[in-house]
């Protein structure tokens, strides 16, 4: 509705206009946008490519850099970080993070779904005191409850287990639902009602139909459903008390004063399975969705 | 008026289904009713006594006593309260499922199949089968948490007395002792203000950079997008922490940026030392900002890419220039869609510990009582109660900060058009 | 910085857990990464003795003397003792010796600071801990140790009575020992022997002892640190980053301040402002002038390891367990000039060297000539070895500590970590820097932490103070804080106000 308004508000103001500039100013535009772009690039990757450097230095120690940059580089501190595995085995925290990531990725992934969906479609009576009691549950300060979680888990038996983390990751998950409900808010009801006219049941309209068109923002979800467990500190600290069962994160934070570069290259290490999992999922993202023909 | 099957519903679960024939339903409401029972025997009713007294015998190793862990106690306690609480939760239902199987008797219609009753689960009442799992698993991993921790703040948990030592409730006075401290009333003005402050500029910050390098990135002069996308991408992928220790090791008088002034010749500056209030506010700010935006922009993409583009095209051709393009049609539609994430932001900002935490942790400074001058409620929350075990007061100061974040933010939500008029762009 | 890491990471976000009023010490003042520890004289009461237990719990119904059989015991060992092999090394030897009983001991394959008062009640803790004394003493108050009858060990009479003094408690007006001293630590000096001037023998060495004045006392440690600085090359003599209260709260102490009052016990009466204190923190101020603004944060701790390697410090002070650290620096260093890897190794030996920390003149003025000296008072801690009240064979866990302490198992950790023995017989033999420091912990110039848990509050007052006080060597004159002995003295009462605060006004309803 609010849309056709303004809509109609640019046909009566910007009638005619000003074609002819746009040809020069677009390339003005065009200029700005790539110096825009080179300057905010330059602002992320510094600080990464610091990272990357100092993790190929060849001395290990962070102090005998001659300004931001290390002086000698090699790849023996990678070489270590792999093979070295007596007092930090790398390969098997990555494997354990792997393993937790993944998992609550998918359970995460399709239960946030899930509530968005539902949240967003389905109206029943407790839907608006839900959304609000969500909201108002993400506000509580978070730390103290950490006592709570440690003793549910010993009483669960879960300490030292890696399910036990993918199943608070997962249970987790949906309290963030408001953001996908938001996309799904988004998507015209149209589409539903054509579906269930034609005979389909709510499931099947939720699988076949807005899955589908939904990529965009299934795609974020498991991106940062994945994100959180890979790097999160806390939760498996609190949790994993065997070296053996260490994420990633844990692991690195447990290595010895002047590792600096084996940290260094742990840290790049670790962000290796985010980028490749990003230009997987990258096209899904900015292509799946449609949602534009079938309005108009 | 019930007649005598949802009598029988009332006084046992399932018996009014039996009744009707409805044998799977009957005995699946039985079965929860054995199940509940079976726990209440087991544990539950021990449980439920431990709340109120949170533990009679102490624990002493030494002499072999196995005792009470309060703690555990009261976390058990709860949990058979939420337990006791969804089974009358069933019973009700049961009760209104029996009715609603007389009412529709009395129209002339047959009871229910079970086979039809779990269609329904697929169909109509879709929102009850997927909302079972995700209810119950955040009523464990966080409602329990937090209802855990409110209860602390009426016990006397923290200090000295803790697990083996008992635990006891004390009512509302860790409450009257956080209102009656002098030393606590300026430094929580003081900190409350920066903190509203902070909040305010970092998910402004966030929110708009994000969405401008979205805006930025979605241009269609813009070649070769993937590539530049995995910039920020590449931000986002190292964890937190580490950013947060590489850039305070980027802004300590040995870090690189102070190698390179020193090395021109002037003198080093103390970006984050205890004379720097506002430069480290600045640097929390930029720092907290490199971390968020890339994830904000991620998002961002994502739902731009739902937009309406034959709108963008009209105005296009109408003449409107990029700006009203943005202002009148991205904006709103984007504003409307991330209203929850700009709150989460908030929210998430508001109670934001790791940023100055790790950038300038463990000072003191004058005129704040026990706090420096650029942490956060929260910061503060962690050095009056966690750093010296003092729970209860934590939990205590938790709920009233709670309770002003939470009324700020409920009030902007419900007022928004993404709460009140979800239907807008469908 | 990954030490600092560490240190603020373990202190803060891990107590997130903590279920118990057992913290992690050092609140982020980087106390844990180099295992510097307290001491227990808090818990001591008279000088009645330990081991008769009148109305206390009879030792005996705990360790029956029988040792359990087919048990395995975990141990918790400090990360330097696995990584340099000494763990396994210790284990092997010890399930050999009881491989009739069939007890094994294994790595407890957690992290070395984790909590036994958070994992033990739960069943995921160790049998046998190996951590810093104040650390341990933490778990008496819930009683999450075993009091050891240590009169039966055969260590008993060869360990320093000042290091069992870290280990007593008075639990319900009866004395106990709650664990077995190993490790003595406490600062040192270290510097590059080749890096004095070349004819310090003439003209460096008045009392001619053939010991380097600038490493005796700080008068001409200072001297010497001017020296160096005015050629302006980016040379440093003595560095050291002063916010850390571990390293400079001791400047305090030798002027008569202190922690707690009645022998680091009383939480209600704080001394950081007590006697002269404001002189030794003058003597701080006067050496931050020395040194560049790296002193004001951890940047000077986190570098010396690579600064002292590259020459560009001649001197810091730190604890004794890190010498390797500075060795592997060092010798890299000397391999990057080009040496072989023997030639570096001997030449890194030989060049650095760790000492006594110099003396402190009785006036507090740096520049005084022949100053008359006084010991640097230090603080220092005790490690050793405790028993979980939650294990299964407390029998066999105390074979384990007795064979650990025993004298060939503390030699060969000499000889592998170079840790400071607390056992005499060991200290006589090794010589050298474990014979200054057991010295002076007998001679009580090491200062032992207090173990009431009221400490955990001095750290981030303390460091503040700290901060500020280095801070003020490099502001501009018109924004100086302390100009005068009566403005630093009024800061460290003010230190003392906030601890007292930190400490009590939360403690009301308790």
């Amino acid at each position: 509705m609010k849309i056709e308004i303004f809509n109609l508000g640019f046909r009566c103001r910007l009638r005619g206009g000003m074609r002819g500039i746009m040809k020069a100013s677009k390339i003005a535009d065009t200029c700005v946008t790539y110096i825009i772009l080179i300057a905010v690039c330059f602002i992320f990757f510094f600080p990464c490519l610091w990272l990357i450097l100092a993790s190929f230095s060849k001395s290990g120690s962070i102090y005998s850099f001659e300004g931001f940059f290390p002086s000698a580089y090699s790849l023996d501190t990678f070489k270590t970080l792999f093979t070295d595995t007596a007092m930090y085995n790398y390969p098997r925290w990555f494997r354990n993070t792997l393993f937790i990531a993944v998992m609550s990725c998918l359970v995460g992934t399709f239960l946030t779904i899930l509530t968005a969906y539902t949240m967003s479609r389905f109206q029943f009576g407790a839907r608006k005191t839900m959304m609000k009691t969500t909201l108002l549950l993400g506000m509580f300060p978070s730390f103290m409850g950490m006592i709570a979680v440690y003793i549910i888990m010993t009483q669960f038996g879960l300490i030292n287990n890696m399910w036990g983390l993918i199943l608070i990751y997962s249970a987790n998950a949906p309290m963030g639902y408001l953001t996908q409900k938001g996309f799904f808010d988004t998507i015209p009801a149209s589409i539903d009602e054509a579906a269930r006219i034609d005979g389909a049941t709510n499931f099947q309209v939720f699988t076949r139909i807005n899955l589908p068109i939904s990529m965009p923002i299934i795609v974020y979800t498991a991106l940062t459903s994945f994100t959180f467990p890979w790097s999160d500190y806390i939760l498996p600290k609190l949790l994993l008390k065997e070296k053996d069962l260490y994420t990633v994160a844990v692991g690195l934070m447990s290595l010895g004063d002047t590792e600096f570069a084996r940290f260094a290259a742990g840290a790049v290490f670790i962000a290796v399975p985010i980028v490749i999992l990003y230009f997987c999922l990258v096209k899904f993202m900015v292509n799946g969705m449609t949602a534009g023909a079938v309005k108009g | 008026m019930p007649n005598s099957k949802v009598k029988a519903s009332m006084c046992l679960m399932g018996l009014g289904q039996l009744m009707y024939g409805q044998v799977g339903k009957g005995l699946l409401y039985l079965a929860v009713l054995a199940l509940g029972i079976a726990y209440f025997v087991y544990r539950g009713g021990a449980d439920l006594a431990g709340l109120f007294t949170l533990g009679t015998r102490e624990a002493d190793t030494w002499l072999g006593i196995e005792g009470d862990n309060s703690v555990v106690m009261l976390l058990m306690g709860i949990l058979a309260v939420i337990a006791l609480l969804l089974l009358a939760a069933v019973h009700v239902s049961n009760i209104r499922d029996a009715r609603e199987t007389q009412k529709l008797l009395e129209r002339g219609g047959r009871p229910a199949t079970f086979r039809e009753d779990a269609k329904q689960l697929l169909d109509r009442k879709f929102y009850k089968t997927v909302l079972f799992l995700p209810i119950l698993g955040v009523c464990v991993f966080n409602i329990l948490p937090i209802i855990f921790m409110i209860a602390i703040a009426f016990t006397n948990y923290g200090g000295s007395i803790v697990p083996p030592k008992l635990v006891d409730w004390v009512g509302l006075d860790n409450f009257v002792q956080i209102t009656t401290l002098s030393q606590f009333a300026p430094t929580f003005g003081r900190i409350l203000g920066w903190n509203l402050l902070w909040a305010v500029c970092s998910t402004a910050l966030n929110y708009f950079a994000g969405l401008g390098l979205a805006l930025l990135l979605n241009k269609d002069c813009v070649k070769g997008k993937v590539f530049w996308r995995s910039f920020p991408i590449l931000a986002y992928a190292v964890p937190g922490f580490i950013t947060l220790l590489g850039f305070k090791f980027m802004f300590s008088y040995g870090g690189p940026i102070n190698q390179l002034i020193t090395g021109a010749g002037h003198r080093a500056v103390g970006f984050l030392d205890i004379d720097a209030k506002w430069i480290a506010r600045l640097i929390g700010l930029g720092v907290n900002a490199w971390v968020s935006i890339p994830s904000i922009m991620l998002l961002a993409t994502g739902i731009l890419s739902n937009r309406d583009m034959t709108l963008m095209e009209a105005a296009r051709i109408d003449g409107a220039t990029p700006w009203q393009q943005f202002r009148r049609i991205t904006l709103p539609f984007v504003l409307f869609s991330t209203t929850p994430v700009l709150l989460g932001q908030f929210i998430g900002n508001f109670n934001n510990f790791g940023v100055f935490y790790f950038l300038r942790g463990g000072l003191y400074i004058d005129g704040y009582f026990l706090a420096s001058d650029t942490d956060l409620l929260i910061n503060w929350l962690y050095n009056l109660s966690i750093s010296n075990n003092y729970y209860n007061i934590g939990a205590a100061i938790s709920l009233v900060i709670f309770l002003i974040t939470s009324l700020i933010s409920l009030v902007i939500y419900t007022r928004s058009a993404s709460y009140k008029e979800e239907d807008t762009f469908r | 910085m990954k030490k600092k890491i560490t240190a603020l990471v373990l202190s803060g976000i891990l107590s997130l857990g903590m279920l118990c009023g057992c913290g992690g010490n050092g609140q982020g003042t980087g106390q844990q990464g180099t295992g510097q520890s307290g001491e227990g004289t808090g818990q001591t009461g008279s000088g009645q003795d330990a081991g008769a237990n009148p109305g206390g719990v009879d030792l005996s119904n705990i360790f029956s003397g029988e040792l359990e059989k087919n048990v395995t015991i975990r141990v918790l060992e400090n990360d330097t003792a696995i990584e340099q092999g000494y763990f396994q090394e210790l284990i092997d030897a010890f399930n050999e010796k009881y491989a009739d009983y069939g007890i094994v001991a294994v790595d407890a394959n957690m992290d070395q600071y984790s909590n036994l008062a958070d994992d033990g009640p739960y069943g995921y803790g160790p049998d046998v801990l190996y951590q810093a004394n104040d650390v341990l003493m933490k778990y008496v108050e819930g009683k999450h140790i075993y009091p050891i009858p240590v009169e039966s060990l055969e260590c008993f009479s060869k360990i320093t009575e000042n290091a069992w003094n870290a280990y007593k408690a008075t639990v319900n007006g009866t004395q106990y020992y709650m664990g077995v001293p190993v490790n003595v630590q406490s600062s040192m000096l270290y510097y590059r022997k080749d890096l004095l001037p070349k004819d310090w023998e003439t003209t460096w060495d008045k009392n001619g002892n053939q010991v380097p004045d600038m490493v005796e006392n700080w008068n001409d440690m200072y001297k010497y640190s001017k020296e160096l600085v005015e050629k302006d090359d980016g040379h440093y003599g003595y560095m050291r980053s002063l916010y850390d209260v571990y390293f400079s709260s001791g400047f305090l102490f030798s002027y008569g301040g202190y922690v707690f009052g009645d022998n680091n016990t009383n939480a209600d009466d704080l001394g950081f402002s007590a006697g002269n204190a404001e002189i030794g923190a003058n003597v701080l101020l006067q050496q931050a002038a020395l040194m560049n603004e790296g002193c004001i944060d951890d940047s000077i701790t986190v570098s010396a390891y690579s600064k002292l390697a590259d020459g560009s410090y001649f001197a810091t002070m730190t604890t004794p367990d890190v010498y390797t650290l500075f060795l592997k620096e060092l010798r890299l260093a000397y391999q990057a000039q080009g040496m072989s890897e023997e030639e570096a190794a001997a030449l890194a030996e030989e060049n650095l060297v760790i000492t006594e920390v110099p003396r402190l003149p009785a006036s507090g003025d740096l520049t005084e000539e022949n100053p008359e000296l006084i010991p640097l008072k230090a603080m220092g801690g005790v490690n050793g070895y405790a028993i979980s009240a939650y294990t299964k064979a407390p029998n066999a866990c105390l074979a384990f500590v007795e064979f650990a302490a025993g004298y060939e198992m503390v030699l060969r950790r000499h000889e592998m970590l170079g840790i400071v023995p607390a056992r005499s017989d060991v200290a006589d033999v090794v010589g050298g820097v474990s014979e200054i420091m057991y010295h002076n912990l007998d001679a009580g110039n090491i200062v032992v932490m207090p173990s009431i848990r009221a400490v955990e509050q001095i750290w981030t007052p303390g460091q503040t103070f700290f901060e500020d006080l280095a801070k003020d060597a490099f502001r501009p004159e018109a924004e100086k804080k302390y100009k005068s002995l009566e403005d630093i003295k009024n800061g460290l009462a003010s230190v003392d106000v906030q601890i007292y605060d930190a400490v009590h006004t939360l403690a009301g309803t308790n």
